[in-house]
């Protein structure tokens, strides 16, 4: 399949003159690559948004294991020692309880004040931050810490969280993926009518193309190239709709600080993907398009 | 690695050359259940003229459709430089056809391009290089005496001239086997005669020219092999033979 830049260009001038002459099909099969790809380009967003909510919330299901006040400097250095050979844990932070107060202080930021003067007999735990490799194994590791290290008080990590909002994130995604295959089934259904329409405009070239000896490739190139510009015409409208859209609400999400606990990925890495995401997918419901009328209609 | 190489080569390029087509106990039967061909024997050399005559519906036409694989038999051996072509892979069967050239009764010039366009269309539809097309069809539009018509559309052109495009637009690939199915059958007796020194000359050139024809005084005075097909079977095989009919 090695082909000429000649070639290329000249499949390519074909496909855009066809193109160009079924313009009403071309939009009809546009608009339905377009729905299709605005309900997977929301999809994305959220999908990508709700693993970036987990993997930030994995990040504080740390273990928070304090630390027994009988505790010697030696024994926390020894004590650290034995949790970081434990399988399952990926990093161990020794917290003092200093550091812990200050991190305090910070969360409260107004309502701080409540705390000044605690610095002078200070009434919190020296801790261990405990992250597990897997964070579905923190439950069972801050079980076990609990019960077999004497000089570790008591264990606490956020609970089910992540759990939850994975378990939603497959949900819709499965979701997606059965509403989205019907409707990429008939965007790929109305772009094959398109070809369809091109191949019977073209049926004596293609016979003539046969009849001298142009190869199977070179008889079906065109027609990817019209699919796959379908695909990519039809990308445009969502793609922009759905960053707009999102630049916009995280635009609102930003300037008001009653959401502030809300945070969501940022536009630059988002759009990349999802334009990108998007636009390929185009170009296969486009290219899948082309292949069933090629196959039915053009038997080469 | 170099094998592959090897591989490829023949399969793309085994059919230059000399081409010498056989056929043993070949039948056709369509899908609708017509028998249009009953057990033919024929070997066809490279450099041979033969017309290819007998009655309506005896199966000239699927004959020739065997010969460049537009048909598939349905029993039967067909071998191309003894080759079996039912063993030729589907991909590889573009390759064959390039090196025979078809032409018809209605000429299947595309309405929309000149006649320029027309020929330059077979070599542009197998990848020629560029700068070797114009050469080329130049040069077959002189061989076909339409060099100053090279701008005219198909519209523009009488039926004689439209068949002598087609012809150019066969030969332009240089294929060793010319086939024609009544190229003489639309044009009036002056025009077919032209078409017929055409051949003539692109036969005398060492191409392999087989044509089916209802024309008696073209078979009668141009003579050549003639094999005659009634029903189905060659009755008649024969150097400079006769038209054989009354029509
Ligand atoms: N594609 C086809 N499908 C079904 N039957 C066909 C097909 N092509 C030809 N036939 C039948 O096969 C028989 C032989 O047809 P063919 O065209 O080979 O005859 P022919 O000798 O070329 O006739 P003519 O001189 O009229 O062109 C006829 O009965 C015809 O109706
Ligand atoms: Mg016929």
């Amino acid at each position: 399949m090695v082909m000429k830049i000649d070639t290329m260009i000249r499949h390519t001038r074909e496909a855009i003159n066809s193109l160009r002459r079924n313009t009403w099909m071309v939009f009809a099969a546009c608009s339905a690559v377009a729905v299709t790809l605005l309900i997977f380009g929301i999809f994305l967003v959220f999908a990508f948004n709700i693993n970036y909510l987990a993997s930030e919330l994995d990040k504080q299901v740390a273990i928070r294991a304090s630390v027994s006040v009988s505790a010697t400097d030696d024994d926390i250095d020894q004590l650290k020692g034995q949790l970081e050979k434990e399988p399952e844990v990926k990093k161990v932070t020794f917290v003092p309880k200093e550091e812990g107060l200050k991190q305090m202080k910070a969360q409260w930021g107004d309502d701080a004040h409540f705390l000044s003067g605690l610095e002078e007999d200070n009434p919190l735990p020296d801790t261990f931050v405990i992250e597990a490799k897997n964070p579905q194994q923190t439950e069972r590791l801050a079980k076990k810490i609990d019960q077999n290290y004497r000089l570790i008080d008591h264990t606490e990590y956020g609970e089910g969280v992540t759990d939850k909002l994975l378990g939603l994130s497959s949900w819709v995604r499965n979701m997606v993926l059965v509403f989205g295959l019907g409707l990429a089934a008939l965007a790929a259904f109305l772009i094959s009518n398109t070809i369809k329409l091109t191949i019977f405009a073209r049926r004596r070239e293609i016979e003539i193309m046969r009849l001298v000896g142009a190869s199977n490739w070179f008889i079906r190139w065109p027609f990817f190239i019209e699919g796959g510009v379908i695909g990519i015409l039809g990308a445009i409208v969502p793609v922009t709709v759905v960053l707009v859209g999102y630049n916009a609400v995280v635009n609102i999400l930003e300037a008001n600080n009653a959401y502030s606990f809300f945070k969501l990925m940022g536009m630059w890495p988002l759009s990349f993907y999802v334009a990108g995401l998007t636009t390929l997918l185009g170009v296969m419901i486009g290219v899948w398009g082309s292949l069933i009328s090629i196959r039915r209609f053009l038997r080469v | 690695m170099l094998s592959f190489i090897d591989f490829l080569w023949k399969s793309t390029l085994a059919y230059e050359g000399d081409i010498v087509i056989e056929m043993h106990d070949v039948y056709k039967v369509y899908k609708n259940g017509v028998k249009a061909l009953n057990g033919i024997n024929v070997k066809i050399d490279q450099g041979e003229f033969v017309y290819v005559v007998g009655p309506s519906g005896a199966g000239k036409s699927t004959f020739i459709k065997l010969m460049y694989r537009e048909e598939k038999p349905t029993h039967g051996v067909i071998l191309i430089n003894g080759v079996n072509v039912k063993r030729v892979r589907d991909w590889k069967i573009p390759y064959l056809r390039r090196n025979i050239g078809v032409v018809f009764q209605d000429y299947k010039l595309l309405p929309n391009m000149t006649a320029y366009e027309n020929v330059a269309f077979a070599m542009e539809a197998v990848e020629a290089p560029k700068r070797k097309i114009k050469r080329r069809v130049h040069e077959m539009l002189e061989l076909v005496g339409l060099y100053d018509r090279m701008n005219a559309y198909p519209s523009q052109l009488s039926g004689g001239e439209q068949q002598r495009v087609s012809i150019a637009r066969a030969m332009v690939n240089n294929p060793s086997f010319l086939i024609a199915d009544e190229p003489t059958g639309n044009l009036d007796p002056e025009n077919s005669w032209d078409i017929m020194y055409l051949l003539e000359e692109i036969n005398s050139r060492g191409t392999t020219v087989v044509m089916a024809t209802h024309n008696k005084e073209i078979v009668n005075t141009m003579r050549k092999r003639v094999i005659a097909v009634e029903q189905g079977v060659i009755v008649r095989d024969e150097e400079q033979g006769e038209y054989g009919y009354e029509d």
